[in-house]
């Protein structure tokens, strides 16, 4: 379950927000800037860049929290808005390249030396791992895997087509597959341990 | 097909098994958030204001209080009710019940409607006795207060404008809403006041 769901706000929190309410609007800042600044951090990699889009995601808020229906938790609204942002982030800087969404894995391969699969001893790092995939494919698998996002709803947050959404998702767990490898071995002797220990204890 | 038929499936297309999927879903769920700097929501509030995007409020202590005092020292006065001064004892004890009688000093049934009212004004007394609230404070809890202070301060202003028109029972049942709200600000406030005294 995404962070964002599991975030509460008071109905009488977002009714005085919506009423242009200052300390209200700081209320729900407060509750969500982490999130927010996380998915940003994870899908942008730069600090400056994260705090911008934190601040174009709550000045949004802020803009149109009177639109909010409540019809979903107010988290997932924000998230939605946090989301838009980044990956139009991500779009717009390939854009300034001349390079399109698709040149994202030769990158990559090619210039920064990470084309590599990950090496079962950085399975200590899984964010480092993550910060190794090319920029689209990062966010590919977050919105997949954490916030439970379908290949459609990616595809029409990065104006592609399904088959791009899961054709990044295949190629990230490719480069992650080793890190996995090592993890599932190791739950798989933990839990053979334990049960070779509980046999010896009757 | 089932859903953990479609997970296989989708898992074998992507090239991961159902275990190394559901190890990557745990650890990447585990990763913790990263607080932003301080300084961004400076930031956002000075460009919301700039936008007036945020509205501008009176303090809503001070017009409810003001409010509060008027439509108490009214009654206080018709009733001919003797007014306790506050005495400041120095110990760290707050009054958090109405200490109220349905009655006048003289014993006689004032009503409900002036009962609630002499209920009200005690609570203000209780309220005033009450050290300053602390600088800093929870955010919820600073939210729920200014909650009930508007609340408060909208009945207020329904009581005390007479283009309102109010019948006998709707300002009961505003008074009653009232002592209701002023009670769990007593509540709130003096709890506060404990954790600060320890």
């Amino acid at each position: 379950m995404s962070k964002f769901g599991d975030i509460q706000i008071d109905p009488g929190i977002v009714k005085r927000a919506a009423r242009g309410d200052a300390k209200a609007h700081e209320i729900i800042y407060r509750a969500f800037s982490a999130p927010v600044y996380s998915v940003c951090l994870r899908f942008t990699r730069i600090p400056a860049q994260a705090e911008d889009l934190l601040q174009d995601t709550f000045m949004e808020v802020i803009r149109s929290i009177g639109n909010f229906r409540g019809d979903a938790p107010l988290g997932f609204w924000i998230r939605q808005v946090a989301v838009s942002k980044a990956l139009m982030f991500l779009r717009s800087a390939w854009h300034k390249r001349g390079q399109s969404l698709d040149d994202d894995w030769e990158e990559s391969a090619t210039g920064t030396g990470h084309g590599n699969p990950v090496q079962p001893e950085q399975a200590i790092d899984l964010d480092a791992a993550l910060g190794a995939l090319p920029p689209v494919s990062r966010a590919v698998v977050w919105l997949h895997d954490v916030e439970g996002f379908t290949h459609k709803e990616i595809a029409a947050l990065l104006g592609k087509t399904e088959s791009f959404s899961k054709s990044q998702l295949s190629r990230a767990y490719q480069r992650l597959r080793p890190l996995l490898d090592a993890e599932v071995t190791r739950a798989e002797s933990a839990t053979a341990m334990q049960g070779s220990s509980v046999l010896g204890s009757y | 097909m089932s859903d953990s038929g479609n997970k296989q499936d989708e898992m074998m297309n992507c090239g991961l098994s159902i275990q190394e999927h559901d190890v990557l879903q745990q650890r990447l769920r585990e990763l913790e958030d990263t607080p932003p700097p301080r300084a961004v929501w400076q930031r956002i509030e000075e460009q919301a204001r700039a936008e007036g995007l945020f509205a501008q409020r009176v303090p809503e202590r001070t017009k409810w209080l003001a409010g509060a005092g008027l439509a108490a020292a009214v009654v206080l006065a018709v009733l001919n009710i003797p007014v306790t001064p506050l005495i400041d004892s120095g110990e760290q004890q707050f009054p958090t019940e109405p200490e109220y009688a349905a009655t006048t000093a003289n014993g006689e049934d004032m009503g409900d409607l002036n009962a609630l009212m002499v209920q009200s004004q005690q609570i203000e007394r209780n309220l005033r006795a009450l050290p300053a609230q602390p600088s800093v404070m929870r955010a919820g809890t600073a939210a729920t207060i200014s909650e009930l202070e508007d609340q408060v301060a909208a009945i207020d202003y329904l009581l005390t404008h007479p283009e309102f028109q109010l019948s006998a029972e709707q300002q009961e049942m505003y008074w009653r809403d009232r002592v209701r709200l002023m009670n769990s600000l007593l509540q709130l406030r003096a709890a506060q006041a404990q954790r600060v005294s320890f």
